[in-house]
């Protein structure tokens, strides 16, 4: 049960998410079909629609990206720091471990154990449980950077580290027991959590993911180590700002509005780094964008992280935000920089790390299949959404009785459920080609890639 | 080069995150409006295993805060609502409903603007009877006396009556 074989935990941490991001993504879809019809699965107490979207919610964030990452960082960690992973045996602990909590979380969330704190539902048992396996995680990274062969620290590393010291932080302080401190503190809490959650570890991950892919695949030193670093210093500085626009025209006092808003305009900063390093490594390469299934999902992820980035703070602003909050334009939103932006740089290192290990990918067209389900199957979901928030948030400011807002929506919650339907089947191409690829018969054995393409840099 | 201290990594990166968490979750703690109950929030610091209490329960373990949001801005589109929310409110509030999305109305003082118990229970059962074209769905499964607390507890999300004092200022 617990393999002491290089890599394992990475491709287990990897598998498992695979799997959660099926089951995840399928109640995304009950989701949809719920907002259409809600007689769909009604009179189930487990099966209405509160709790549904709290296991969707959870599952594609804590089970799908989240273990995902911990693979990423198990497998690319070693690699840039030429040594071995400090300790598999522990690090296939925290995989058995997790996939263990997801189990929990899903029966007590289907069960209505809940705290009631939008992305902090889980019970206080199963925070306890995220925290000492999010530790564990830490400790054998930063264990493993600390006994690193390679000097330099590739600006992949700093992202991941500074991800490790934060997600453990920013989830204790989004976790702290509402019997403790309740009311609008806690509501500005919760954002503060909502927000760093992505902020600081899924962005900051995902973005030290791209600067290992992005030389790997375009086999071009990176445009500049520089500007990678200006990068992470002025995320590491702003981000954690975030919090409060979540809560504008809200009852909290302007100056912690003023306070979340400023420092959210000034993400241009992290954001254009690493769009601008991202676009300069490619330059003279673009051709092979067309040829690597990889750099296409890495490409894509970017421009839509980007747009993600240009999208967020204008919806923070007051005048935008008293139109469009509360509609259906912020869930679609949120989806972006997760299945928009970062899912792909995850499946980019999938795939990578398949080929790596066996030479190569199964099916081509199932990965084309994969590229286009999911990034139609995003922009019908996306646009149709937020239509839709425009028309429902006009609709209230135009003082409407509320179901016109509902009615004017139908039509786009349609489309958006076909969307939806698409970005499954991608994913259901790309767990049947995963599955596929697992099981062919190695032909090259060399996994450990210890080129200097990527820390020369 | 500084870029290869693993020290100077860890802490900077801590260093930082303190700093922003001083300024947006440490500094509110400190700011009267926030941390003072209203009024209103007396009308909503229900008595532990009271109808309304367990009624919150009920609306919490159903998910309801999924779509219905608690809070009232200062804007165009939340007129109809009643009066704008304050942060002392939420005084009593564990753990706070303020809700991020509106698939259904707002519900912060649905007391006051549906008053009727049997409105409420009806809706709850078959919400597409009281309210034609409704995407919530039914409710049915609770039991006689979880519909009741919850309806209790909807009931009574209304307003302090104007010119209300909060019980602290009372007690000066």
């Amino acid at each position: 049960m617990f393999s002491r074989a290089e890599d394992s935990a990475a491709r287990g941490f990897m598998f498992s998410s695979i799997v959660w991001l099926l089951i995840a993504m399928s109640c995304g879809l009950v989701i949809a079909a719920k907002q259409m019809a809600p007689d769909v699965f009604a009179h189930v107490p487990w099966l209405t629609y509160g709790r549904i979207r709290q296991v969707h919610v959870n599952g594609v964030l804590f089970a799908w990206m989240s273990m995902a990452y911990v693979g990423a960082l198990y497998y690319i960690i070693p690699r840039l720091t030429r040594v071995k992973l400090y300790s598999e045996k522990l690090a296939q602990v925290t995989l058995w471990l997790w996939n263990l909590l997801i189990v929990l979380a899903v029966v007590t969330l289907l069960a209505g154990m809940t705290t009631g704190v939008e992305y902090a539902e889980l019970i206080w048992p199963l925070d306890i449980m995220v925290a000492v396996i999010v530790l564990l995680v830490g400790f054998n990274c930063i264990k493993t950077v600390a006994a690193r062969k390679e000097k330099q620290l590739y600006v992949s590393i700093w992202y991941f580290i500074g991800s490790l010291i934060w997600l453990p932080l920013v989830y204790i302080v989004g976790n702290i027991p509402s019997e403790w401190i309740g009311g609008i503190q806690q509501a500005n809490m919760n954002w503060f959590y909502g927000h760093n959650a992505i902020g600081l570890w899924f962005t900051t991950v995902g973005v030290g993911m791209i600067y290992y892919l992005l030389p790997k695949l375009t086999n071009a030193p990176l445009y500049s180590h520089r500007l990678s670093m200006i990068g992470f210093w002025a995320i590491a500085t702003l981000y954690v700002w975030n919090g409060p626009h979540h809560l504008v025209n809200g009852p909290i006092p302007l100056w912690l509005m003023k306070a979340g808003i400023i420092p959210s305009l000034m993400l241009i900063i992290p954001v254009w780094s690493v769009v601008a390093n991202v676009f300069g490594t490619i330059k003279g390469h673009w051709h092979k964008v067309s040829q690597s299934i990889g750099l296409k999902f890495l490409v894509t992820g970017t421009i839509f992280y980007l747009i993600t980035c240009l999208q967020g703070p204008f919806q923070s602003l007051m005048g935008p935000s008293s139109v469009l909050k509360f509609t259906v334009w912020v869930p679609a939103h949120a989806h972006m920089p997760l299945f928009g932006g970062f899912s792909p740089v995850i499946f980019a290192l999938v795939y990578y790390m398949l080929e790596k290990s066996n030479g190569r990918i199964y099916s081509r067209g199932a990965q084309e299949a994969h590229y286009y389900f999911s990034v139609i199957g995003f922009l019908l979901f996306g646009f149709s959404m937020w239509i839709a928030g425009v028309l429902q948030g006009f609709s209230w400011v135009e003082g409407n009785p509320f179901m016109e807002s509902i009615t004017a929506m139908k039509s786009m919650m349609i489309i958006r459920s076909v969307g939806g339907t698409m970005m499954l089947i991608g994913q259901i191409f790309f767990a049947w080609n995963v599955w596929k690829t697992v099981r062919l018969p190695k032909v090259k054995a060399a996994d450990r890639d210890l080129d200097s393409t990527v820390t020369s840099a | 080069m500084f870029e290869s201290k693993l020290g100077t990594l860890m802490v900077g990166a801590t260093a930082l995150f303190i700093v922003g968490t001083l300024g947006t979750v440490i500094l509110p703690f400190t700011d009267d409006t926030m941390t003072t109950p209203t009024a209103s929030a007396e009308l909503r610091n229900f008595a532990p295993d009271s109808a309304e209490a367990r009624g919150r329960d009920v609306y919490v373990k159903n998910g309801c805060n999924t779509c219905h949001t608690q809070y009232v801005r200062p804007v165009k589109a939340d007129a109809n609502l009643g009066p704008v929310s304050q942060p002392g409110d939420y005084y009593y509030d564990t753990p706070h409903l303020l809700g991020s999305n509106r698939m259904g109305p707002d519900l912060m003082w649905i007391g006051q603007r549906q008053p009727s118990k049997d409105w409420h229970l009806k809706h709850l059962k078959d919400p597409q009877e009281t309210s034609p074209g409704s995407i919530m769905p039914a409710y049915d499964y609770l039991s006689e006396q979880e519909l009741n607390d919850l309806v209790a507890y909807l009931i009574a999300l209304k307003p302090a009556p104007e010119g209300a004092k909060p019980k602290t200022e009372e007690a000066k």
